[in-house]
């Protein structure tokens, strides 16, 4: 999302452009948009699942800890998909169900990175008379360093 | 006690936090993630039909799902100067508001490779009525 751009919370909004089951290629990237990761951003994101880990919140706290600073939970890439994409990206598209996902963690994103994603769908297939798409995603911070990567099973709308 | 690698043995239990889902709760994981799928918002939307399934009402995020597990495994690792590594999920029953889900883990198994010391563990959320609506595994390094 570029600065000073309010995301759009009406997914139906772009509806009809975005790619259906049938458009998505597997190994296609995706586009993606760089995205600033605010501190109030992170304390929302903590309050809506009951983060309250002072390693999240108290700076001084954070510095005494490994990590030297505070950071966001390792989840944050659950706010990092829709703020590093654009409106017409087909995860947006209403009623995508999310199946499962697995990630796994590097470093852990910090207040005011610029987070950077590369994304593609990995593979579709039909399983149950359902349209699955694989979705595939490397977060790196501002220095190229992977932040967390991870992998995403979705049954597309019809 | 303190967690340290050496005393964690399988079978152990890790148990979360509870958490009360609402419409309030649903809305609020909407606004700290972007995702406003209108599967999370949309009564209306939700009297239809996907495919066979049929939800007949709003469901919660499955990944705030992962967030309370990932919460969870978090909070067991920090104190024990361990690492969250990695987190798998499944679906496996929609959440509806007025549910109450727990999240839970289960030590599984250790094991030492060249740089680093693990720990991987069987997650599952449960609601109310113990049903399973989320099952995965997690692995936990254990600095050397």
């Amino acid at each position: 999302m570029a600065p000073g751009q309010a995301f759009e919370t009406d997914f139906w909004k772009d509806a009809n452009l975005r790619k259906v089951w049938d458009d998505i290629v597997p190994g296609a990237p995706r586009k993606t948009i760089p995205y600033t990761l605010t501190r109030a951003a992170i304390e929302l994101y903590c309050r809506s699942v009951g983060e309250d880990h002072p390693i999240y919140f108290d700076e001084a706290y954070a510095k005494t800890t490994r990590y030297g600073g505070l950071i966001a939970p390792p989840s944050i890439h659950i706010l990092l998909m829709f703020s590093c994409t654009p409106a017409d990206d087909w995860m947006r598209s209403p009623g995508t169900v999310n199946a499962g996902q697995s990630w796994s963690y590097n470093i852990p994103a910090r207040p005011n990175d610029v987070i950077r994603l590369e994304a593609r769908a990995l593979d579709k297939f039909i399983k149950r008379e359902r349209l699955f798409v694989v979705h595939d995603n490397v977060f790196f911070n501002q220095h190229g360093d992977v932040i967390c990567s991870g992998r995403g099973w979705t049954i597309r709308p019809e | 006690m303190t967690t340290t690698f050496e005393t964690l043995t399988a079978g152990d239990i890790i148990d979360g936090p509870k958490f009360a889902v609402s419409r309030e709760s649903i809305r609020l994981f909407c606004d700290a993630s972007l995702d406003y799928n209108p599967l999370h918002l949309d009564d209306d939307y939700m009297k239809g039909n996907f495919g066979k399934t049929h939800f007949g009402g709003i469901i919660m995020h499955g990944m705030n799902n992962f967030g309370l597990i990932s919460r969870m495994i978090t909070d067991w690792a920090y104190p024990a100067g361990a690492i969250h590594r990695r987190l798998e999920t499944r679906w496996v029953k929609p959440v509806k508001p007025g549910d109450t889900i727990q999240p839970t883990g289960i030590v599984k198994s250790k094991q030492v490779t060249k740089n680093a010391r693990w720990v991987l563990i069987d997650v599952m959320v449960r609601n109310q009525n113990d049903e399973k609506v989320a099952t995965g595994e997690a692995m936990v390094e254990f600095p050397n």
